[in-house]
């Protein structure tokens, strides 16, 4: 899917410069937005709003609060965007936010760079299961660099 | 700093202070249910790129599990996307000298990278109990309220409320705080994980649900075989005995005991886990060796 106007929607799980819409749509318009719901229903302290605060401002974004997708499109429309572009979330309140963007408007969705690429999905379930096969992947990397 | 790519209208937050006590003050206004003040720990790529400089592997691995030990401070900044897993990883390749150096430290950006792993999986799951508690408590046992005199650092335990007065002001706790934390609340007070799980998410600036709550999850049981509890030498020694010199519970320190003493007193048998004589040797052997292997195998938060 290739969009001529997007929007980009940064979210709280990738505020850094290494955000990959960010890094495919420079020149794109970006919003964060905080969620005025989760802030009031998990009562987020003004510690953690101010360190996202933070982190928002070192990136070219408007900032808003309220309704995350009514605000995201809202903030496309007022771009004229043919779409919004973001970074896959694990978190499934914003996974849910993104759907509801896409029932509107198309969403795409990047990946960011994983810490380890395993040829199959690990066993989880507990942590050493998983270690046992990631270990030797993510140490590959440090022998690489030597 | 840069500027929004998109000039300003109505409703757009400023992005210009010309302090931060500034800061403070919108955010105030903006969000007046949000409590407290901002955190000293500040956000942004150079707060995370200084804290980033100063990591060093080879004390990370001797010294983490003391309260002034050689940890990073990066969670943060890792939580929220301003430092990837694999720019951390990288940075501490480029700075260790042979893989055994880095291995405490990349260990734990593995359980990083499992834990989001896990909430892909479980998704919305990970705010139930993964599986039944193993202390032989019910879970209706556990009070589902946070006790008031834990939310106002109260409590009379200086640790305790040493913790309670830093996750407060601070938004940040050492991992082995977080594990004496959850523990007493869990097994001592009797409160069930998530009311103190879903507190911690309140200040804690890392605040990722996955970690955060599967981790109070292995505390309790329901995700790991036996609850984890420690006792007040284990807590002195990677405290430094800071919390026990001025205690003023401390010669009525609950606490205090062997971890056999302790375990009686807090867990009711369990006849199904009693019978299997292999591992209630491994639990005796690791939980009697002494503090450091108490914690050195204990997830991070």
């Amino acid at each position: 899917m290739t969009f001529q106007r997007p929007i980009l929607w940064i979210h709280e799980e990738a505020l850094g410069a290494n955000n990959p819409a960010l890094q495919a749509w420079p020149e794109a318009p970006a919003v964060f937005v905080f969620d005025t719901c989760w802030i009031q229903d998990a009562r987020i302290s003004r510690k953690r709003l101010g360190f996202l605060y933070e982190n928002a401002l070192d990136l070219p974004l408007t900032l808003r609060k309220g309704d995350v997708a009514a605000e995201v499109l809202a903030f496309a429309r007022r771009h004229q965007a043919d779409g919004v572009v973001s970074s896959s979330a694990v978190d499934p309140r914003l996974e849910q936010i993104g759907e509801a963007i896409d029932a509107e408007l198309p969403l795409e969705l990047l990946d960011p760079e994983p810490f380890v690429e395993l040829p199959r999905p690990p066993r989880l379930g507990r942590f050493s299961r998983y270690w046992r096969e990631a270990e030797a992947v993510v140490w590959e990397g440090y022998s690489a660099a030597r | 700093m840069p500027s929004a790519a998109s000039p300003p209208i109505n409703g757009d937050l400023p992005r210009q202070f010309a302090s931060r006590d500034a800061l403070n003050t919108l955010l105030a206004q903006e969000f007046p249910e949000a409590e407290g003040e901002l955190s000293p720990i500040r956000g942004g790529r150079e707060a995370a790129e200084n804290k980033l400089r100063r990591i060093d592997a080879r004390s990370y691995a001797k010294s983490r599990n003391h309260l002034n030990g050689a940890v990073t401070g990066l969670s943060p900044y890792i939580r929220h996307g301003v430092l990837s897993l694999p720019e951390v990883r990288d940075a501490v390749f480029a700075r260790i000298r042979n893989r055994d150096e880095g291995g405490k430290l990349i260990n734990e950006l593995g359980w990083r990278d499992f834990w989001q792993r896990m909430w892909l999986d479980l998704g919305d799951g990970i705010h139930h109990d993964q599986e039944p508690f193993k202390t032989g408590h019910d879970a209706g046992a556990y009070s589902r309220e946070l006790p008031a005199d834990v939310r106002a650092g109260t409590t009379g335990l200086a640790c305790m409320d040493g913790f309670r007065d830093q996750l407060v002001s601070t938004g940040w706790l050492h991992n082995h705080a977080r594990m004496w934390m959850a523990a007493w609340l869990v097994h001592w007070r009797r409160v069930h994980w998530k009311a103190g799980a879903d507190w911690f998410l309140e200040h804690l600036l890392d605040g990722d649900p996955a970690s955060n709550h599967l981790s109070w999850q292995w505390v309790a049981s329901t995700f790991s075989h036996k609850p984890y509890f420690f006792n007040r030498g284990n807590l002195e020694r990677y405290s430094d005995g800071h919390f026990c010199d001025s205690c003023p519970s401390a010669n009525s320190c609950p606490l205090e005991g062997s971890y056999d003493q302790l375990e009686n007193r807090l867990f009711a048998p369990m006849p199904a886990i009693r019978e299997t004589g292999n591992n209630r040797n491994q639990q005796r052997q690791r939980r009697s060796s002494g503090g450091a292997s108490a914690a050195l195998a204990r997830p991070k938060r």
